[in-house]
């Protein structure tokens, strides 16, 4: 924690963190309760105005922080716990181990993510699980690819040498020496991650694909808004905020750890 | 105001002469307007256009048709209260038993690339259609129908039928009455769909998919002083809503499929009419009623009375729609206002829901088409549905995929919409009778077949009328779906455009159209 910059967004995170757990508490109405005021503008009773069911969009945007953080932290939780240890492994052990995952991380760094998430959900069908592990699918090669850097590196350094020279095993030079080293890159990649997946969910959810109504998710909120942006621009502007801010805090706190 | 009038009057006589087998030889006149029309300038249409081919004897899309009116006439037409009117036929007679037709030919028709309009043209054209060979979609529904088409004379020409069929005029002012010119169509084979050549007062110039289809001022259109406009291009839209930006620039003249929320942003401006649709699109809760669970009839009744389509209305149409209590909206003459159907009950729905096996509640998957108005209706169906103990999972799916996987069965419990036909048969044949190609809730009552199967053979509409209502009341009561509402839907287009008129099929006909300069 190097920057100043962290504690803005740790304390963004844990902003969108408390509204999610708080999200009953704080939401004003059901977010899923319908009524006859459509598309309403801001008023007293309702803060951002009405969706096209009448519902409370203040209210489905907190909610919304219930489907994104989940989706979001998931994802990256699949994508490291891929990407780590194909890094290690590649980075650490080199020769022709390396040169086959290495491959296997770069084509699959040529396929663009979202359109890779496109195909498999499509496949697999939206819900919750399925999302979580699809980003998580699309997001481990770059963490795989700068574990390798830190990996390579690491493994020429002296006190790895050494450790090799005693006779250490592969697995626990890992371990013991090389995996305490990329730690805190780790922990900067993963934050991106958590961003990138809430990002790209909101995306799929805008594309159709993303977790199925009524449940209130900012990405099928932006979508739904989207046709009424000359009636009630807050329906689709105010979980376009909601996802913009979620992203900007994990991308802060990745960003100042390096 | 006097132009309607004189219209609708003018339908009346045309259908009171079909009826009765008498020639009907009333040429519809325009409507006519305080304003007499001016010649010249462009239309630009805004739609979502997902057209295949513009061959009317293999058209399925529904866009499709939007085009062919131009470039084809239709042997009969649709009055504005489907009515049928004459056309390329300018009279008809129908015979003692019912089971031939003979039509009196528009004399001095050309098909656009010159080669003649008469009776052999027509004869190929139906012919085509009943060919196995060229397996055109239309042969299921003409088949049942038409047993030959005999050319008497250039100017007339008969249909045999295989048995009295009042439904074959509706069938004649839709695609199978498109006439297409032989010569052209043998000439271009293929290339046909994408070069379409007719009698109609527009000629298809270029169609560039994905963007653009442009049509020209037919020069030797056989109707005096028709068609007004010089061009008309359909210019391809990502949906109604960006029509209604680009219609408030002035950038297109015309864009339709707008539901009432879409027209909120134009509703007050002075440069932009709208017109409302009079008969909306039919929407229903279907289910296939012949396997577990939706055979049992409590279950479907609970969903019935748990279902509050009052509030359907209010919310997706903003109340602009009407409640459906069966397949018929007003305003179409076999609609019948003593049909009774289930009220919104719930403490009645939770009974039922018990009495089916259900006491704890039941649990099902809503197949959700991508479509919003299907997305909306079914968030307000899990909600109402819910607070009596139904419980459902709305299953995401393509609007592309959708109706493909209800033909296939696939899908079974979905929300569905028709626009309504010409004649009754058209829609309630097709769903509800045993046989009927669209029936995909498997539904079957022999009564309900043996009132269908009678009143397609029956010119007299007094008796058709009664035998449709008991019909309907029948499937009412079986509940092979739910009934929702009729939809409420918009026109709208430039004040510099006149001479607009919803037929009840939804389906735009652009041809005697007009523009002020503007």
């Amino acid at each position: 924690m190097r920057r100043p910059g962290c504690w803005i967004g740790v304390s963004l995170v844990t902003f969108v963190a408390a509204v999610a757990v708080a999200a009953p508490a704080l939401a004003p109405q059901n977010p899923y309760a319908s009524g006859v005021d459509m598309l309403a503008l801001p008023s007293a009773a309702h803060w951002l105005g009405t969706d096209d069911l009448g519902r409370d969009v203040l209210s489905r945007v907190i909610y919304g922080a219930r489907a994104s953080l989940p989706i979001g932290l998931g994802g990256a939780l699949v994508a490291t716990a891929i990407g780590v240890p194909i890094g290690l492994i590649a980075g650490t052990l080199r020769g022709a181990t390396d040169v086959a995952l290495a491959a296997l991380i770069d084509l699959f760094i040529a396929l663009p993510g979202l359109v890779l998430a496109l195909i498999i959900t499509v496949m697999v069908g939206a819900n919750l699980r399925n999302l979580i592990l699809v980003l998580g699918f699309v997001m481990w090669p770059p963490v795989a690819r700068l574990v390798r850097g830190q990996a390579l590196a690491l493994r020429e350094a002296l006190f790895v040498e050494a450790a090799r020279a005693m006779g250490g095993k592969p697995l626990w030079i890992i371990w013991r020496h090389i995996w305490p080293g990329v730690l805190p890159v780790v922990a900067a990649q993963f934050s991106i991650s958590v961003s990138f997946a809430i990002f790209t969910s909101a995306s799929l959810s805008f594309l159709g694909l993303g977790i199925p109504p009524p449940a209130a998710d900012w990405g099928g909120m932006v979508r739904a808004g989207y046709d009424y942006l000359a009636i009630n621009p807050w329906f689709s502007l105010a979980p376009g905020a909601a996802v913009s801010l979620a992203v900007m805090a994990f991308y802060i706190i990745g960003r100042s750890f390096r | 105001m006097n132009g309607r009038e004189e219209t609708v009057r003018t339908s009346l006589i045309g259908r009171r002469h079909l009826m009765m087998g008498v020639t009907g030889g009333v040429l519809a006149a325009g409507t006519a307007r305080a304003q007499s029309p001016s010649r010249g300038g462009t239309l630009t249409v805004g739609l979502s256009n997902d057209a295949n081919t513009y061959d009317p004897i293999f058209s399925v899309q529904y866009t499709e048709r939007y085009v062919l009116y131009l470039a084809f006439d239709t042997l009969v037409k649709y009055g504005p209260d489907f009515s049928i009117l004459p056309e390329l036929a300018t009279s008809w007679e129908t015979s003692a038993d019912g089971k031939r037709i003979v039509f009196t030919l528009q004399q001095g028709v050309k098909f656009q690339d010159g080669t003649p309009f008469d009776a052999a043209a027509v004869k190929w054209n139906i012919d085509q259609r009943l060919d196995p060979a060229v397996n055109s979609p239309q042969r299921q529904v003409l088949a049942p129908i038409i047993a030959s088409v005999e050319a008497i004379d250039p100017r007339h020409v008969a249909f045999n039928l295989v048995a009295p069929s009042p439904v074959l005029f509706s069938l004649l002012g839709e695609r199978p009455g498109f006439m297409v010119s032989p010569e052209a169509w043998k000439k271009r084979g293929p290339t046909f769909g994408s070069q379409p050549v007719g009698t109609g007062a527009f000629v298809l110039k270029e169609w560039t998919r994905g963007s653009r289809v442009v049509l020209e001022r037919n020069p030797n259109y056989w109707q005096p002083g028709l068609p007004y406009l010089d061009r008309i291009v359909v210019q391809d839209l990502a949906g109604s809503i960006i029509g209604v930006q680009r219609l408030i620039t002035g950038e297109i003249d015309y864009v339709d499929q707008l539901t009432p929320s879409d027209i909120l942003p134009i509703e007050r401006r002075g440069d932009i009419l709208l017109k409302p649709i009079k008969v909306g699109r039919w929407y229903f809760l279907q289910w296939h009623v012949n396997e577990p669970p939706f055979d049992n009839p409590k279950l479907r009744q609970a969903f019935a009375h748990a279902i509050d389509r009052d509030r359907l209305n209010e919310i997706t149409m903003r109340g602009q729609g009407t409640v459906s209590n069966g397949p018929t909206p007003r305003g179409l003459w076999w609609y019948d206002p003593d049909l009774k159907f289930y009220p919104h009950d719930p403490a009645r729905a939770k009974a039922l829901l018990a009495e089916a096996g259900h006491p704890n509640g039941f649990e099902y998957v809503l197949s959700t088409p991508q479509v919003t108005v299907f997305q909306q209706i079914n968030q307000l169906l899990q909600e109402q549905l819910g607070a009596v103990g139904i419980k459902l999972t709305l299953q995401p799916v393509a609007a592309s995929e959708w109706y493909a996987r209800v033909v296939s069965g696939a899908t079974n419990l979905t929300p569905t919409r028709w626009t309504q036909r010409a004649d009754p048969d058209g829609l309630l044949y097709i769903l509800f009778d045993s046989e009927g190609f669209a029936n995909t809730m498997k539904y079957r009552n022999d009564q309900v077949d043996a009132l269908l199967g009678r009143a397609r053979t029956v010119y007299d509409m007094a008796e058709r009328k009664k035998l449709y209502a008991e019909a309907q009341q029948q499937i009412v009561n079986d509940l092979p779906m739910v009934p929702l509402i009729f939809g409420a839907e918009y026109a709208a287009m430039r004040d510099a455009v006149h001479g607009f008129e919803w037929i009840p099929d939804e389906i735009p006909r652009f041809r005697g159209l007009w523009k002020t300069a503007a």
